[in-house]
């Protein structure tokens, strides 16, 4: 456990141990140094090698190539020289080509030298190509069919080259993350807002602001999905959304009634707010479109963007799944867990999980009444919940004034930090830092879940309790609403500096917008496809071992052969239907029963066979009796093939039972059995 | 202390001008792209329904012909000409692109039994109940006057069917005999015969070009070698075949229609069983004719529907059937492998897509991206149980839907019966006999 306190003394050590964000600069630099780490591709080689590898692989094909080239341009002294260079297997198609285009030789790159340092493709760094790939490579050694194998092999390299291109496409990317570096005498815990906004251009510099709204905090504060418009909702009522980068109001109006909280929607022109008793749905002018009855005095309010859900968590412990595309209730449990006013999705499989103040975070999905899983977390009640946005780690806080951050691969908790007052409120930001609220101060964390942090990043003090922290997606901005309004902090390193304008983008048009809305309401997922590994649905259907056990049972089932039995007919009423009918499957069931114990004989039978040839070989061969198997051991095989068979007449009795359902005849099918395997 | 923050330049995000597209900066990272599989899912139950609703495969219909239409043929060189032979004698020519006729022929006494044209393009032979070989111009001299044959053939016996080189000028009928004829002379310069039979559907080969195959109503497929003197070989099947058709792209595969309700794909150099056996018909199959990419072909039956079946496949990808739609005598694959044509007895031609729910005309590269990947995503998901559901389901006519489940419960009931055969005889005694083995009766050479 480490402490996040500041201690005065420590303080020099602090500094050397801080750590900065990386540059690109740097990063670069080891990946061009990291040789051993780097795919080749085609011939790539580096230093010495090249020679080597040219003499060795190709040289005669060179050679004939050159001879072809020199046949097509023959006076092109200049030419010729730089194509005799051993080293130009890649280049030749493509000069003969540029060539023949404009009729005259172009003068070569590499003229003066004899190979190009650098052919083939350009390296990929293998970190790189880690992060674009799904899943392990295939093993196609031991595939019987060989065409089979060809076709899977041409698969995995399809796939291989997608991943490649998809690593290549990084360097398109033209922004950089933000980062903060700090001199040596410098200690960056005191580096205030102040001095961020003035150091940075007058665009960035705006994007620190505080609104001071004393009347109806404590607010919460809500970015939509693409960063661009922001949501405050004061718990007296006051609900405001705005365009937070021009500043531009989009509408303001106070819902006379406690609000507990307030999401958008899938786009920024609806929004869903959480009052005092029901949840309501309204506009980006603020007008009312719905009120969602089925959701009544909703604490907390999710968004699940990709299943258009909004998942409310009740004040009488009710948890509810509405989807907004369609305005119906999907799911709604009693989780009999008190209050439920610590919530927070999983933004890579949209699992809820919530905190209770017996120390448990339960995960729901809306399929499954129960909670998928149930982690006692902390001592006390449990404050605060957020997992990280590639849904790997979850971070916690609880009233014992710890913050653990959990592995959700295996539930367990990988780090432990115990902060001042304990965190009231925690985000993740895109890029891994979090936020924590601290009373009323805002701590920021860098990757606390990967590296053990000795202090934070920065740290602000608000006026007031905090009530409600998050990061704006794709800006470096930290929204903390609190009960003296809203700050928006500038926290270099926050946000993801790329995003994919298929997924959210922040220079969307209205046109865009519409269209947006349309494929997402196209591939909305179903709600009971919520699962906790979103990737099964790829997988192969395998069977379980349940299932493989009852197929091999069925194989084993004997059918008994169909009894066809006529009672003779009885005079003096003894032959009433009951009766009739009565020995007749009396007749029956001893039928059975007199197949199943010859069946039973049968294999012992066999068994014995075997045993006396065995025994006639064994004695035939001059080996010394019982030389394979002492006498106890064979008693042990039969009684392991009387055990299996005792497994099997049981399924059969259990059949031959089925239809009387009484507890006795059971018992008598049982005792049958027991009786069958005494007996032999 | 240095400072970064992010700051985007909106020039490099918004587009300049109206005119322009909008800008779509990506990102392939994972992290941002969450729950792959299940979009990628929803996508292709999507367009597998899509897929459905934009299945609209009648184009349209050509009539004009006062009887069942028998026989047709395709121009070599123009997409848009086909010609049409009905059971009146009737030889009527259309023009695809305007659903038009546009000249009509009193060919033949009687059925004209079939139609072929010369690789040239400049004249079409066509042969009917009266005996008689008639060569007419594809263009005529004089559209005013009456039309007159260019050449006419009087033969001793009824020609079934005729099909021309594919390269010569030399084409060969089929009727007691094969014959095969050269342009400049009068009597056939080659004629086999095996046994006494009729045979009522002959083939060029498009590859090897001097090989032919017919079928013969004794239930034989005969293959014959234009060069020689002697027939090559013969399959008897169980039933009789009533067309054949040649793989464009793979000389020694062909495919004929049998009466039993299946087409059989054969390797012309091993024919004691057929690569492939296409069951789906309900009733005779009447006429096959393969795709020009060798890779699907397209039935025509008896129980008025058509189906595409791709060769590999045992089972067909599509049926196509209208409801005054009759029993289907031939049908057609164009040369831009984009439409069907098939003609039946209710005296019209029928025009359908080859792929029921493509969309016709020019794509857009981006509209043809988009096309590409749905298909992708519908073959990579096509094994779960919704979306396979969909894309398998067609709706076909009553009769057609209660006889299957006849012939299921037909074919449940023989599998049934040999199965107790066997538990009930002699180990060895029934032995297991492949589906594809049980319909070839015998091979001759």
């Amino acid at each position: 456990m480490t402490s996040l306190e500041p201690k005065p003394a420590k303080k020099k050590q602090r500094k050397r141990d801080l750590k900065f964000p990386e540059d690109q600069s740097t990063k670069k630099e080891t990946f061009t140094l990291d040789v051993d780490k780097i795919i080749r591709t085609k011939n790539f080689s580096r230093g010495p090698d090249i020679k080597k590898n040219y003499t060795f692989s190709g040289e005669k094909g060179h050679r004939k190539k050159d001879k072809g080239v020199k046949n097509v341009l023959p006076n092109k002294s200049s030419q010729t020289q730089i194509l005799k260079g051993k080293g130009l297997k890649n280049q030749t198609g493509r000069l003969q080509g540029t060539q023949q285009k404009h009729g005259k030789p172009i003068k070569s790159r590499f003229q003066d030298r004899k190979t190009d340092p650098y052919p083939g493709d350009a390296p990929i760094p293998i970190q790189r190509l880690q992060k674009y790939k799904r899943g392990e490579d295939k093993y196609l050694g031991d595939m019987k069919n060989q065409f089979e194998t060809k076709k899977l092999k041409f698969r995995e390299k399809k796939i291989s080259d997608a991943v490649k291109q998809a690593a290549r496409t990084e360097t398109l990317l033209n922004e950089q993350p933000g980062f903060l570096e700090v001199g040596a005498d410098e200690d960056i815990t005191t580096i205030t807002q102040h001095d961020i906004s003035n150091a940075v251009d007058i665009t960035s510099a705006q994007k620190y602001f505080e609104l001071k709204l004393k009347q109806f905090g404590p607010y919460r504060a809500n970015y939509s999905r693409n960063g661009r418009y922001l949501l405050m909702a004061g718990n007296l009522g006051h609900v405001a959304a705005m365009d937070w980068q021009t500043k531009k109001l989009m509408c303001e109006f106070n819902a006379m009634e406690a609000v507990t909280d307030a999401k958008w929607l899938h786009i920024e022109t609806m929004l869903a707010v959480s009052q005092k008793q029901w949840t309501y749905i309204y506009d980006n002018q603020g007008l009312e479109l719905h009120c969602l009855k089925v959701m009544d005095s909703v604490l907390k309010l999710e968004f699940l963007p990709y299943h258009f859900l909004l998942v409310g968590a009740n004040a009488r412990g009710y948890l509810s799944w509405l989807d907004v595309s369609i305005g119906q209730k999907v799911a709604g449990f009693q989780t009999s867990m008190g209050r439920l006013d610590v919530m927070c999705q999983n933004p890579a499989n949209a699992i809820i999980h919530l905190g209770h103040t017996g120390g448990t975070v339960t995960l729901w999905s809306p399929n499954i009444k129960e909670p998928l899983v149930k982690m006692l977390c902390h001592g006390g009640a449990v404050r605060a919940v957020d997992v990280d946005h590639t849904g790997t780690y979850m971070a916690t806080s609880g009233v014992d004034r710890k913050l653990k951050i959990w592995d959700l691969r295996m539930y367990k908790s990988v780090h432990e930090y115990r902060i001042g007052g304990g965190a009231g409120q925690l985000s993740f930001s895109q890029r891994g830092l979090l936020a924590a609220g601290i009373g009323s101060v805002v701590e920021v964390y860098q990757d606390p879940c990967r590296n053990v942090v000795e202090s934070p990043y920065l740290r602000h003090q608000c006026p007031r309790t905090v009530a409600s922290t998050q990061f704006c997606p794709y800006e470096d901005v930290l929204g903390v609403g609190h009960g003296g309004g809203f700050s928006s902090l500038l926290i270099p390193g926050a946000g993801e500096p790329n995003f994919d304008a298929l997924e959210a983008n922040p220079f969307q048009s209205k046109k865009q917008r519409r269209n947006a809305e349309v494929q997402m309401l196209l591939q909305k997922i179903q709600p009971d496809m919520i699962t906790v590994d979103t990737s099964a649905l790829g997988k192969v259907d395998v069977k379980t071992y349940a299932e493989k056990i009852e197929e091999r049972n069925k194989l084993l089932f004997l059918k008994p052969e169909t009894i066809e039995f006529e009672p003779r007919h009885k005079k003096k009423g003894r032959s009433k239907t009951g009766h009739h009918e009565n020995r007749k499957q009396g007749y029956k069931e001893e039928m059975k029963r007199e197949f199943i114990k010859d069946r039973v004989q049968e294999k012992l039978d066999e068994a014995t066979r075997k045993r006396e040839e065995k025994k006639n070989r064994d004695t035939e061969q001059g080996k010394p009796k019982g030389g394979a198997l002492s006498s106890k051991g064979w008693q042990g095989l039969v009684e392991m093939s009387i055990g299996m068979w005792h497994l099997e007449a049981m399924e059969h009795v259990k059949r031959l039972y089925g239809m009387f359902r009484g507890y006795v005849a059971c018992l008598k099918a049982v005792w049958h059995v027991h009786r069958l395997c005494g007996m032999s | 202390m240095k400072v970064k923050l992010l700051c985007r330049n909106p020039d490099e995000y918004i587009r300049e001008t109206k005119k322009d597209i909008h800008k779509v900066p990506r990102n392939y990272d994972p992290a941002l792209h969450p729950f792959e599989a299940a979009r990628e899912y929803t996508k292709a139950l999507n367009a597998s329904k899509l897929d459905r609703v934009f299945a609209k495969p009648f184009l349209g219909s050509l009539n004009g012909h006062r009887d069942g239409i028998h026989c047709m043929s395709s121009h070599p060189s123009s997409l848009s000409t086909i010609l049409s032979g009905a059971c009146d004698g009737e030889i009527r020519q259309w023009d695809l692109a305007k659903r038009t006729c546009t000249r009509t022929i009193n060919a033949h006494e009687g059925f004209v039994r079939g139609l072929t044209v010369t690789p040239s393009a400049e004249s079409f032979y066509s042969c009917g109940d009266d005996k008689i070989i008639k060569q007419w111009r594809m263009t005529p001299e004089n559209p005013s006057e009456k039309e007159e044959p260019t050449h006419t053939i009087i033969g001793k016996t009824i020609y079934e069917g005729i099909s021309h080189h594919w390269r010569d000028n030399v084409f060969a009928t089929c009727g007691q005999q094969v014959d095969i004829w050269n342009v400049d002379r009068a009597e056939p310069v080659r004629t086999f015969t095996w046994g006494v039979d009729s045979i009522s559907h002959i083939k060029y080969n498009h590859i090897e070009t001097h090989l032919l195959a017919a079928t013969a109503s004794d239930r034989s497929i005969m293959l014959y070698d234009m060069r020689g003197s002697n027939p090559l070989r013969k399959v008897i099947l169980k039933l009789r075949s009533n067309a054949i058709a040649w793989n464009p792209m793979e000389a020694f595969i062909f495919t004929v229609a049998n009466e039993d309700y299946n087409l059989y794909t054969f390797d012309m150099r091993n024919l004691k069983e057929p690569l492939n056996l296409h069951m789906d018909h309900v009733s005779a199959v009447l006429d096959v004719d393969y795709s020009p990419t060798g890779k699907e072909f397209v039935s025509g039956s008896y129980d008025k529907s058509i189906r595409i079946f791709p060769i590999e496949k045992g089972r067909s990808r599509e049926v196509y059937h209208a409801k005054r739609m009759q029993r289907v005598s031939c049908v057609k694959w164009s040369r831009d492998n984009k439409y069907i044509l098939s003609g039946s007895d209710e005296t019209n031609i029928r025009i359908w897509k080859a792929n029921a729910s493509e969309k016709l005309g020019v794509l857009k590269p981006r509209e043809r991206a988009a096309f590409n990947e749905v298909t992708k995503l519908k073959e990579k998901f096509v094994h779960h149980p919704k979306v396979r559901r969909i894309i398998k389901h067609r709706h076909v006519p009553g009769m057609i839907y209660s006889a299957k489940k006849e012939h299921a419960i037909i074919k449940e009931s023989r599998k049934r019966k040999e199965h107790n055969r066997r538990v009930h005889s002699k180990p060895g005694a029934v032995p297991f006999v492949a589906e594809k083995k049980k319909h070839v009766v015998a091979e001759l050479e």
